[in-house]
C-alpha cells in the first residue's frame, strides 16, 4: 500500500490503474491483509517444542510464529526489538513537526482539516508504538529521556525542513511512501505486539498517504507556480526518500540477525529498489519528474536502474548534522521542558485523589 | 430569518479556535494532550466548516468556507474575542476551552432545538462534541486547580485574566443562557478549588461588530498567508 | 449486486475492516430511473475522511455502470456508535478493535472494556483520545497488548 493502493479514482481524477503498483502481484496493501490472515492462522496452530526456553524459542521462530510479551525471549532479540520499535515511535513524535509547521497555513479549510487528522494520528501511532515497547519491559518515559537526550535516533529524513507547502503532499508520496514499502514486511515480523501494530498502522497511513498523493496531484495541475512548487519539493525529497531505507546491504550491520530472528524480512537495498519502481509509474500520473537523469528501465534486472543517494550525507545526518537536527531535538526538549509543571500537578492531584478515595474503590 | 451575521459569529468562534488550538500540536505537555487537542481542533475546523458554507449561501454572493476564511480581513470577521486571545500557557489554553466549550454547549443545544432547520441539524451534531470539549477542559481545570501551588497560581491566573471576555459571549439575545453557563462553569471553579472572578468590572466586547483586540490580525495573517499568495488557485 | 450492495461494500478508508454500512454511515440509497442518490452522515463534523469516502461510493457506483451519482450529506439524526451494526461489531473486533457499548446520552461511560485479543476484563486505558477521533488507546493488564476501542459515542 502506501502510494499504490489507489483503489478508486478521486475527485482530483487520479486514474485508478496507473498507481495500482504491485510487488509479485499483490498490492502492498492486500500484502498488509496476507500478513493479517497470516498472523491470526499462526496462532491457530501450536508448536512442538523442547523444554528448553532457546529451543522453544527457535521452535517457535522457525514455525513462523509470533512471540509474545509472556515468552521468555533472549536478550539480544528484546533489546533490538526495543531499540527498534522505540525508534519508530520517535520518528512518529519528531516527524509530527516538519508537516505540523504547515497546518496553520494550510490554504483550504479542507486541507487544514485533513493535515490535523494527520499529524494527530501519528502522535497517535506515537503512543502506540510506545505502548508496544513497553510490553518488553521498558517504561516510555526511558524511552522519552533516550530520545530527548540523544541516545535513541529518529528517522533521518526528519531532519529535512518543510519550506512549501508542497512539501506537505511530497512527505505524503514519497516520505511516506518509503516507510510504509519499510513497514509492510514488519507486519509478519516475529514479535506479535509489533506484527499488529504495523498491521494498523499501515492500514491508517495508507489513507493518509493517498491524500498526500491528492495534494501533490492537484498542485501538479493546477497554476504555473504551483506545479513549479510541486516539481521542486520533489526535487528536495527524492534522494532523502531513497536514503531512508538505510544504508546499501554492504555496509549495513544489524541486517543478518534480524532476518534470522524475522524481525526484518527483506535488505535495504531489495527495498529502495521496490521503491524506486513504484514511484516511477506514480511520478507519470502526477505528472512530475524524478531528478536523477539515469533512470532508466533495465529489461534484463526487470527493474529501474537508478542513481543512489549521497550515502555521506546520510551519515552526517544521522550523525547530528542535517538541516534541521538541532531545531527538531530543541523544539521536543522546550515542549518536554514547558509541560513539566502540567504533568507534576496532573501526577500530584492523582496522588491526591488515591488518598482521598478508601482503598479498594 | 437567520442573519449572516449571527452564523458568521457561530462559525468565526469555531474556526479561530480551531486555529489556536492546533499551535499545540507537537508541542503539549504530554503525547495523550497532543492527541486531545488535535481533535478538539478537528471538531471545531469541523463545525466551523458547515457553519462557514451555510453563512455563505445565506449571504447569496457566492462566497464558500474558502472565501469566507482566507478572503476577509480582521475588520469583516465576526467572532469573540475570548478566543483571538493568545495561549502563553497550558491554563490559558484549558481556561480558554473550559469558557467557551460551555458556552458553545449551551448554545448550540438551543438552536438544535430553535426554528432554523439548517442550523439546527449542525448544532445537534456540534453540541455533543462540546460536551466532549467541557468535559475535557473540566478534567484539566481541576488537575491544575487543585494540582501543584504552581499549578493552582497559573490556573487561577489563566481564569481571572480571560473572565472579563466571557461577558461578550452573553451580549444582546443570549443574555438568558448567561446563569446556566455560570453554574456550569462555577462547579468546576469551585471542585477545583479556584476562586470565581467577581463580575461587574471590565467587560470588553465588539467583536461581533468586527471590532477585535490586535490579536485577530496575527492570527489572520498566518492563516491566509499561503491562500492570498495564490489568487484563484484550487488546492 | 444492486445498486444499495455497491454503495454499502465501500470499506471505510480508514478503518479499513468494517464497510460504510457496518458503521451507520450510510443512510440510504435511492434510484429514480437513471440517477442513484446516496445519503451519507458523518460520525464527527470534522471527519475528513468524507470527501475520500464521497469519492469511493462515485467510483464504486461508476464501475458498477451508474454514472454521476448524487451524493447527499445529511447531519440528522446525528451519528452514534450506536448505529455501528452487529456485524461491524464483529468484524472490528476481529481485528482487533474492541468494539463500543451502548452509548448513553452526551458523554458515555466506559464500563468493562474487553481485550479483543485474549478476551479478558483486566483493561485500562491509557489516552482518551487515539489515532483517530473516535478511537482510544487501552491496555490488556492480562497480556500485556495495547489495542484501540471505538468509543461509545
Amino acid at each position: 500500500m502506501y502510494g499504490n493502493d489507489f483503489a478508486a479514482t478521486g475527485d482530483a481524477g487520479v486514474p485508478a490503474s496507473d498507481v495500482a503498483a504491485t510487488s509479485a502481484g499483490r498490492t502492498l496493501l492486500e500484502q498488509v491483509e496476507d500478513a493479517e490472515r497470516e498472523l491470526r492462522s499462526a496462532s491457530e496452530r501450536s508448536v512442538v517444542g523442547d523444554d528448553r526456553l532457546q529451543d522453544y524459542f527457535d521452535a517457535v521462530i522457525n514455525a513462523d510464529q509470533k512471540i509474545e510479551p509472556r515468552d521468555w525471549m533472549p536478550d539480544p532479540y528484546r533489546l533490538g526489538l526495543i531499540r527498534q520499535i522505540a525508534q519508530h515511535a520517535h520518528s512518529e513524535i519528531i516527524g509530527m513537526q516538519p508537516e505540523g509547521n504547515w497546518i496553520s497555513r494550510a490554504p483550504s479549510l479542507k486541507r487544514k482539516a485533513i493535515l490535523l487528522a494527520k499529524v494527530q494520528d501519528e502522535a497517535g501511532h506515537g503512543l502506540y508504538l510506545y505502548a508496544a515497547a513497553e510490553t518488553l519491559g521498558v517504561s516510555r518515559s526511558d524511552l522519552v529521556d533516550q530520545l530527548l537526550t540523544g541516545r535513541q535516533k529518529y528517522s533521518s529524513i526528519f531532519n529535512y525542513p518543510t519550506l512549501t507547502w508542497a512539501d506537505v503532499g511530497t512527505i505524503g508520496w514519497l516520505v511516506d511512501g518509503a516507510a510504509i514499502v519499510n513497514q509492510v514486511p514488519l507486519c509478519r515480523c516475529s514479535y506479535g505486539p509489533y506484527a499488529r501494530a504495523m498491521i494498523r498502522i499501515c492500514k491508517e497511513e495508507s489513507f493518509h498517504q493517498r491524500q498526500g498523493f491528492e495534494i501533490l496531484h492537484t498542485l501538479a495541475h493546477g497554476t504555473p507556480a504551483q506545479r513549479a512548487m510541486a516539481q521542486d519539493a520533489v526535487n528536495r525529497w527524492w534522494y532523502p526518500s531513497l536514503a531512508m531505507f538505510g544504508p546499501p546491504d554492504t555496509a549495513s550491520t544489524h541486517s543478518e540477525q534480524s532476518m534470522t530472528w524475522k524481525i526484518k524480512r527483506f535488505s535495504n537495498d531489495e527495498l529502495r529498489q521496490r521503491f524506486v519502481d513504484m514511484c516511477v509509474q506514480q511520478a507519470t500520473v502526477l505528472g512530475l519528474s524524478l531528478p536523477d537523469p539515469d533512470l532508466r528501465w533495465n529489461a534484463e534486472r526487470d527493474h529501474y536502474d537508478f542513481t543512489q543517494p549521497d550515502f555521506h550525507e546520510l551519515m552526517r545526518v544521522i550523525s547530528g548534522d542535517g538541516p534541521c537536527n538541532r531545531q527538531r531535538l530543541e523544539h521536543r526538549r522546550r515542549a518536554h521542558e514547558e509541560g513539566a509543571w502540567v504533568r507534576e500537578a496532573a501526577a500530584a492531584y492523582a496522588a491526591k485523589r488515591a488518598a482521598r478515595e478508601p482503598a479498594g474503590v | 430569518m437567520t442573519s449572516v451575521d449571527y452564523v458568521l459569529g457561530l462559525g468565526d468562534d469555531a474556526l479561530v479556535a480551531a486555529q489556536r488550538l492546533a499551535q499545540w500540536c507537537a508541542r503539549a505537555p504530554e503525547l495523550e494532550e497532543d492527541v486531545a487537542l488535535a481533535n478538539i481542533a478537528l471538531d471545531q475546523l469541523g463545525a466551523a466548516r458547515l457553519l462557514l458554507t451555510y453563512a455563505g449561501e445565506l449571504e447569496g454572493a457566492g462566497r464558500d468556507e474558502d472565501a469566507l476564511a482566507y478572503l476577509r480581513g480582521d475588520r469583516e470577521y465576526r467572532n469573540c474575542l475570548l478566543v483571538e486571545l493568545p495561549e502563553p500557557d497550558f491554563a490559558v489554553t484549558m481556561a480558554k476551552l473550559l469558557f467557551l466549550s460551555a458556552y458553545q454547549k449551551l448554545r448550540y443545544e438551543w438552536l438544535a432545538a430553535a426554528g432554523d432547520e439548517r442550523l439546527s441539524a449542525v448544532a445537534d451534531k456540534a453540541r455533543k462534541e462540546s460536551a466532549y470539549h467541557l468535559d475535557h477542559a473540566s478534567l484539566w481545570t481541576v488537575r491544575l486547580g487543585d494540582g501543584t501551588p504552581e499549578s493552582h497560581r497559573r490556573m487561577q491566573d489563566a481564569v481571572d485574566r480571560l473572565w472579563p471576555y466571557t461577558h461578550e459571549l452573553f451580549e444582546g439575545d443570549h443574555a438568558a443562557l448567561r446563569p446556566q453557563w455560570l453554574s456550569l462553569v462555577t462547579a468546576v471553579l469551585d471542585e477545583a478549588t479556584l476562586t470565581r472572578p467577581a463580575d461587574g468590572g471590565w467587560a470588553p466586547g465588539g467583536g461581533r461588530q468586527g471590532l477585535h483586540t490586535e490579536h485577530l490580525s496575527y492570527l489572520l495573517a498566518e492563516l491566509q498567508v499561503l491562500h492570498r499568495a495564490h489568487p484563484g488557485a484550487r488546492w | 449486486m444492486n445498486v444499495y450492495d455497491v454503495v454499502a461494500a465501500v470499506v471505510d478508508p480508514e478503518l479499513r475492516v468494517v464497510t460504510i454500512a457496518d458503521l451507520g454511515i450510510l443512510r440510504d440509497v435511492t434510484v429514480d430511473g437513471e440517477r442513484v442518490t446516496v445519503t451519507i452522515t458523518p460520525t464527527y463534523s470534522g471527519c475528513p475522511a468524507m470527501d475520500v469516502i464521497r469519492a469511493d461510493i462515485r467510483q464504486a457506483l461508476r464501475s458498477a455502470g451508474y454514472a454521476d451519482p448524487e451524493i447527499v450529506t445529511t447531519l440528522r439524526p446525528a451519528w452514534s456508535t450506536d448505529w455501528i451494526t452487529d456485524d461491524g461489531r464483529s468484524k472490528l473486533a476481529a481485528a482487533g478493535i474492541a468494539p463500543p457499548g451502548p452509548s448513553r446520552g452526551p458523554i458515555a461511560l466506559t464500563l468493562g472494556v474487553r481485550c479483543p485479543r485474549c478476551g479478558s476484563p483486566n483493561t485500562e486505558e491509557l489516552s482518551r483520545f487515539g489515532s483517530t477521533a473516535c478511537k482510544a488507546l487501552w491496555r490488556c493488564r492480562a497480556c500485556a497488548e495495547p489495542f484501540d476501542h471505538v468509543k461509545a459515542y
